[in-house]
Formats: structure tokens, C-alpha cells, sequence
């Protein structure tokens, strides 16, 4: 074929314009591998193209390029035809959306309000119900004490020792109340000196003679009645001062006061 | 702001197929014009020319890695979209329910356009058609403006295919020599 004829056909200029149909075009490719004159033609023509483009080049509207931009960012992301559908989706948001979310935000914040009230309240109410679960257990034990005392003192099985106060110690007397059957031991002190800080009393049962340790005690309050340890049998009762946790026997030169247990 | 003002067309390809926005942003600074020119040739309502260039440069972006540059110069593979484009528009139906006023099908409107009234953008390629005789004008002007395929214009004109052709060529190739 004649390369020259072929150049000069308008097949150049043709193709830069878009103007041959597939199969031209195609051929024109081929051709333009195999003729170096062909593609050194089409550049020159493209070239002319571009340069008489470009000086009657009329700038668009700027509002074109941020659209493009625009458009362009969503196109990156991975699935760029699904983004530019939601978009009007977002920019036109019914107003009534609007409501609802400013809505959903307020009933956020007011139970959120009361939750931290109710929670402030419920600590309060449960401090306070402590208080008095504890007041109450304290009343209750002082309670079943005092029960306890009543019982002891009135129960026909308890025997009273009324106890004597020696010469030593004067006033001091003391009561008894021995439970035979539970072999309980109370002490109600009616009045008794007050002894030194190393000084404590201790109450004794006098057992065929011997005297069985029953417990130390400190001064105690007129009329409060102390629960003593236990014992089975007592001919008789006694009180003597020991010095302060004695755990040796009866220092009977201190014998305070005594009383016999009528059995 | 722009990191680069000049690129080597190759350099600007290469950046331009791994995304670069800065490329990008060059390439629409500087041909931008050129393409909106061409646009509104076809399609004359700028409004609606103006969205045909925003298809085309996101076109553009989207179709790079087709570009083989072994078959022309980026701003020739640039142009042809832009053509296709707004060829595409103005026979869109939405846009020729819009122009009912201005027909834009059909053999004698279309001679009669081109003889009383001249084109609306007088610029580049469409400057020099003014310059070949009527029968030339109006082939380009039905072949390139408008994208009419030689089959069309032949059945359009009632002129053989042959000749269409024929005249086409005859035509660009004039357009050349008053090009240069």
C-alpha cells in the first residue's frame, strides 16, 4: 500500500477527530506500528489540535471544579457507585429526621438525669437503712439481754445467794442468782468500792471446801447483772480482790464478801 | 495551590494512573478550557455544558489506566471523551425535550442552521469551518458536532455512503492545510 496516499487519504486527521468507525480505527493502529511516517503524521496533527484547543480555551465555571473534586473523593472510596447514591440521601435529610434525632439526644440525657438521681437516692436510702438495721440489732441484743435477766431472776429454779460483805469492805454486797438446772451463774453487784487499776475482783464456788475459780470482774455498775462461768455445784459463793487476770487460787485476806448456798 | 506547574505529558500520565490529586488538579487547570470549549461547541447551554465537563474530567479520572498513549496524545484521548460526551447529551431525551425550540435531528433543520445561523461558539475548529464551503461545513458539522455516523449522514443528505466518506475526508483534510 502507499503510505502517502494513505496519509493524505484525511484517515489522520480523521482518526485524532474520532471520526473513524472501529474497524478504520483499528487499522489505522496497525498501520501506524508498521509506519513510523503514519504516527509521526497523527502527532503532528494532534499536536495542531491541541495547540489551536488550547488558545480558544474558555475557563468553566469554578463551581465545576469543586464538584469534580467532590465527586472524585467519593470515587475513591470502595464502593464509589453505592457513596454518590447516599449522598443526597445525608444532604436532604427530611426535616422530621432532624427532629427525631434532636429528640432520641434529649430523652438520652434526661433518663440519663434521672438515672443519676435515682442511683444518688437508692445510696442515701441504703446508708441509712444500715443505720438503722444496726440500731435495731443493737437494740435487739440489749433487749434479749435484758430478757435473759428478767428470766434468770424470775425462773423458780434459780436460786438467790444474797451475799455478805466482810468487815474488810463494809458496804459491799452483792447478789447471786444460780441457775441449778442450766448451771448458769449471774452476779448483780449492789454496791462495791472501787479497787485499783491493778486490782480485780473475782468470784469463787466454794466446792466441798475448795474454792473453783468462777471469773474476774472490774468494778461493775450498780445493778447490771454479769453472767459469771458456770457451775454444777456450790456449797458456797465467795468474792475475793486478786491482782488484775489472777489465775492462782483465792487470796482469802482479801474476802470480800461471802454468801452459803441453800440447796 | 499547585505543588508543580508544568508536567511532562508522560510524568503527568504516570501520576495521574496511580491517582495523584495533584496531577489531577494540574491536568484540570490546565485543560479544563480547552475541553469546555470543545463541550460547548456541541452542547451551547453553559449550564448544561458545565455538568458535561464535570462527567468528563470524572470520567477522565476514573478511566486513566485505559489511556495507551501508543495510540495518541492524552489531550487527543481527553478530547474524544469530551466529544462522546456531549454528543451523548445533547441526544439524551431530557435535553431534547429542553431544546424542543432549537431542533437539532433532522436533514433541513440542520441545513438551514448551518447556512442562516451561524454557530453559537465561533472558536477553534468550529471558526474554521466557517471558512469551507456549505457542503463541507455541513458534513463536519453533522460528523463531528453532532456524531452522526456516515450511515446517518448518508441517509440524512440522500447521498451515497461512498461519497459521504469520501467528502468527509476531503473536508478534514482542508481543515488541515487552514489549521496550520
Amino acid at each position: 500500500m502507499n503510505i502517502k496516499e494513505y496519509i493524505s487519504s484525511g484517515v489522520v486527521e480523521s482518526y485524532v477527530l474520532g471520526l473513524l468507525t472501529a474497524q478504520e480505527r483499528f487499522e489505522f493502529e496497525q498501520y501506524c506500528e508498521a509506519y513510523p511516517e503514519l504516527k509521526a503524521a497523527r502527532n503532528a496533527f494532534e499536536l495542531v489540535i491541541e495547540k489551536q484547543a488550547m488558545e480558544n480555551a474558555v475557563p468553566p465555571p469554578s463551581y465545576v471544579k469543586e464538584k469534580i473534586l467532590a465527586a472524585i473523593q467519593q470515587k475513591a472510596a470502595p464502593n464509589p457507585s453505592k457513596l454518590i447514591k447516599m449522598e443526597p440521601a445525608t444532604t436532604r435529610r427530611s426535616p422530621g429526621f432532624g427532629w427525631l434525632a434532636a429528640a432520641s439526644v434529649l430523652l438520652f440525657l434526661v433518663t440519663g438525669y434521672f438515672a443519676y438521681t435515682f442511683y444518688n437516692q437508692n445510696k442515701e436510702l441504703k446508708s441509712s437503712n444500715n443505720e438503722l438495721e444496726a440500731k435495731i440489732s443493737r437494740t435487739d441484743s440489749i433487749m434479749n439481754k435484758m430478757l435473759e435477766d428478767q428470766r434468770a431472776i424470775n425462773d423458780p429454779n434459780v436460786m438467790v445467794v444474797n451475799m455478805v460483805g466482810t468487815q474488810k469492805a463494809s458496804p459491799g454486797s452483792a447478789s447471786i442468782y444460780w441457775d441449778s438446772t442450766s448451771t448458769n451463774v449471774y452476779l448483780v453487784v449492789k454496791n462495791m468500792p472501787k479497787l485499783a487499776t491493778d486490782k480485780q475482783y473475782q468470784l469463787w464456788a466454794m466446792i466441798d471446801g475448795k474454792p473453783v475459780d468462777l471469773g474476774l470482774f472490774d468494778q461493775p455498775q450498780p445493778n447490771v447483772i454479769l453472767k459469771m462461768k458456770n457451775t454444777q455445784k456450790a456449797d458456797a459463793f465467795a468474792i475475793t480482790i486478786e491482782s488484775r487476770g489472777n489465775t492462782g487460787g483465792p487470796n482469802l485476806e482479801q474476802l470480800q464478801s461471802m454468801g452459803k448456798a441453800k440447796l | 495551590m499547585e505543588p508543580k506547574t508544568k508536567y511532562i505529558e508522560h510524568e503527568l500520565v504516570v501520576l495521574l494512573k496511580e491517582q495523584s490529586n495533584d496531577a489531577f488538579n494540574y491536568l484540570y487547570d490546565h485543560y479544563s478550557g480547552a475541553l469546555f470549549t470543545i463541550i460547548n461547541q456541541i452542547v451551547p447551554d453553559k449550564d448544561t455544558s458545565g455538568d458535561v465537563l464535570q462527567e468528563v474530567f470524572v470520567n477522565i479520572w476514573k478511566k486513566i489506566n485505559t489511556y495507551d498513549s501508543a495510540k495518541g496524545r492524552l489531550f487527543t484521548w481527553m478530547l474524544n471523551i469530551a466529544r462522546n460526551a456531549a454528543i451523548d447529551k445533547i441526544r439524551s431525551k431530557g435535553y431534547r425535550d429542553n431544546q424542543r425550540n432549537q431542533p437539532i435531528i433532522g436533514s433541513e433543520s440542520v441545513g438551514m442552521e448551518m447556512s442562516s445561523n451561524p454557530v453559537v461558539n465561533d472558536v477553534g475548529l468550529k471558526k474554521v469551518l466557517t471558512t469551507l464551503n456549505e457542503e463541507y461545513r455541513r458534513l463536519i458539522d453533522l460528523s463531528y458536532f453532532q456524531g452522526f455516523t456516515h450511515e446517518e449522514i448518508a441517509k440524512m443528505l440522500g447521498i451515497p455512503l461512498g461519497t459521504v466518506k469520501t467528502r468527509i475526508r476531503t473536508a478534514i483534510s482542508q481543515l488541515r492545510t487552514m489549521i496550520r
